[in-house]
């Protein structure tokens, strides 16, 4: 099976090019290295270049400077090992969910794919649903989809982007458990981006606290709960408590730093 | 309170009713439009000379059907004009669809051939009409160049503005996935640029039909364009209006016909999106 790769970010930083013509810092001099088969989150204060971390793994952007490795090799293009849910809905919608599972396979021209796609609806819970169109599903149905259409072609590397984040509570608990349980059987490196810290210690081997934009490293929290985990209850254990108000007392800052700049953005507008 | 909930039978006769509503209001306004045409020129407030009436339209088509025009059977003449529209409709929408992918999927084309191809979109496409006549003689291979040249644009720009549009998520996640470049554009660009496509067959088998009539008009041996000249030059408005309700009849359809197609290719869409029924 296959298990995971190593994933590196060294000195990396990238800034876009903003419509008005000046830059955007998203990411500055972020050092990283993920283990092979370690599950990490990311987490830190809405819009501080987490998914531009995300986005760089996956090869979909370049890093303005520095390097991104993964499996030691410098990430230039897309890589078809890796799988990337992504935080909207990314389904095929001409699709049914038959084939919007059978995608993938069926891009890599496998000859053998009809029992491993039945498999893979069984396991997300959409038997009987095979025909549906992404608009006949609901949000949750839609998003099982889409871990079922990245994880049918067993990447090394799973990169989530808050894949959860449109969901209601209770669709998301569930979600968070099925994920834990698919990855317990293939243990693929995963880097997971939330700004959900309690799903992130739920979930995670490793919980990294990003500062608010530019995102450098902040923090880095070894979560030593005992696995297999249910996410559903860990959140009322007593360690899962104080692990969790370590990480919220130097999360809390950069959260305080990026909401005073929201607050500011629009009070420079009217000044000019 | 007692709020009961409707039955699935009530659901059905309200529909009914409303919908026996619609279609009798809608009868109601023909008959009073055609009706209202016949008794003023019965009563000689509207010219018949010069307006025709609807029960000479009537005649007219009899006679057509029954004798023949003045150029040949009505048969012969309507089915020249639908085939010139059709073969115009076809290459048109395929060259079309094809140019618009392949210009949408590739940049480097695109900025080479848009000045030629906004030059070529500012000519008054009718006026092309005379230089098809003059290089392709007075034919049917005229009128479906012509045809072709009306189609061409539209579906041309439909599907270069629906490549241009297709989701770069669902790009990216077909790429991560696998796909090649090939794949791309067969299974995410092209699926998603069907509803501007089929969007712009809606309007332009309408502009093969021009580009036909058109064409038969600018000099021609038979079709419905060259009757309608016939009934203009003897002052026959009511030939006019005969040639006018076959040309209707067809253009209605092959819109059906197209709404067909496209309830099938994009049966993948929610349905409120699917449109009017107009």
């Amino acid at each position: 099976m296959a298990n995971g790769t190593r994933v590196s970010f060294t000195n990396v930083s990238k800034r876009f090019r903003t419509p008005k013509g000046g830059w955007y810092q998203a990411l500055s001099e972020l050092n990283l290295d993920i283990e092979p088969g370690q599950f990490v989150a990311l987490v830190g204060p809405t819009g501080c270049g987490k998914s531009t971390a995300l986005t760089l793994l996956a090869g979909l952007e370049q890093p303005s400077i520095g390097n991104v490795e993964v499996n030691r090799k410098i990430v230039t293009d897309i890589d078809t090992s890796t799988g990337f849910v992504f935080q909207h809905d990314s389904t095929f919608p001409w699709m049914n969910v038959y084939n919007n599972i059978a995608a993938g396979p069926k891009f890599r021209k496998l000859l053998e794919f009809d029992s491993l796609v039945k498999s893979w609806i069984a396991k997300v819970g959409l038997t009987g649903f095979e025909s549906n169109f992404p608009h006949q599903l609901s949000g949750g149905m839609k998003k099982r989809v889409a871990l079922a259409q990245c994880l049918i072609n067993e990447p090394s590397l799973l990169l989530l982007d808050e894949p959860f984040s449109a969901l209601d509570v209770q669709t998301r608990a569930i979600m968070t458990d099925e994920l834990m349980t698919l990855w317990e059987t293939n243990r693929s490196t995963v880097v997971f981006v939330t700004h959900d810290l309690e799903e992130a210690i739920a979930l995670a081997d490793r919980v990294i606290v990003l500062t608010a934009g530019p995102a450098r490293v902040k923090a880095d929290f070894l979560i030593d709960l005992p696995r297999p985990r249910k996410a559903r209850d860990i959140r009322f254990d007593k360690h899962f408590l104080e692990i969790y108000q370590g990480i919220w007392k130097v999360l809390r800052d950069e959260v305080d730093i990026a909401y005073q700049r929201q607050l500011l953005a629009p009070a420079k507008g009217n000044a000019k | 309170m007692n709020e009961d909930f409707l039955t699935e039978e009530v659901i059905k006769r309200r529909a009914l009713i409303s919908r026996v509503k619609i279609h009798s209001f809608q009868t109601l306004f023909a008959v009073l439009l055609i009706g209202s045409w016949q008794l003023l020129t019965d009563r000689k407030i509207l010219d018949p000379f010069f307006y025709g009436k609807p029960s000479g339209v009537w005649t007219q088509l009899v006679t057509w059907v029954e004798h023949g025009t003045a150029i040949g059977s009505l048969w012969v003449n309507a089915w020249v004009t639908l085939y010139e529209a059709t073969y115009g409709f076809l290459s048109g929408v395929f060259l079309g669809i094809i140019f618009g992918i392949f210009l949408g999927r590739n940049k480097t084309a695109a900025d080479i051939f848009a000045p030629y191809i906004k030059v070529s979109n500012s000519i008054p496409r009718v006026v092309l009409g005379s230089i098809f006549t003059i290089w392709l003689g007075l034919g049917s291979i005229s009128k479906v160049a012509l045809a072709f040249v009306l189609v061409f644009f539209p579906v041309f720009f439909n599907a270069f503005q629906g490549t241009r549009e297709a989701d770069a998520k669902l790009i990216a996640n077909a790429r991560l996935l696998g796909a090649t470049n090939g794949q791309v554009t067969r299974r995410v660009v092209i699926p998603s640029a069907l509803s501007w496509i089929t969007a712009s067959m809606h309007v332009s088998f309408g502009f093969a039909l021009i580009g036909a009539i058109v064409g038969e008009f600018l000099g021609a041996q038979r079709g419905l364009g060259l009757l309608i000249a016939t009934a203009q030059g003897t002052f026959n408005p009511n030939g006019v209006y005969a040639a006018m309700l076959i040309i209707a009849i067809m253009a209605l359809t092959a819109e059906w016909l197209i709404t067909q197609l496209e309830n099938r290719l994009l049966n993948w869409r929610p349905s409120q999106v699917s449109g009017l029924e107009l």
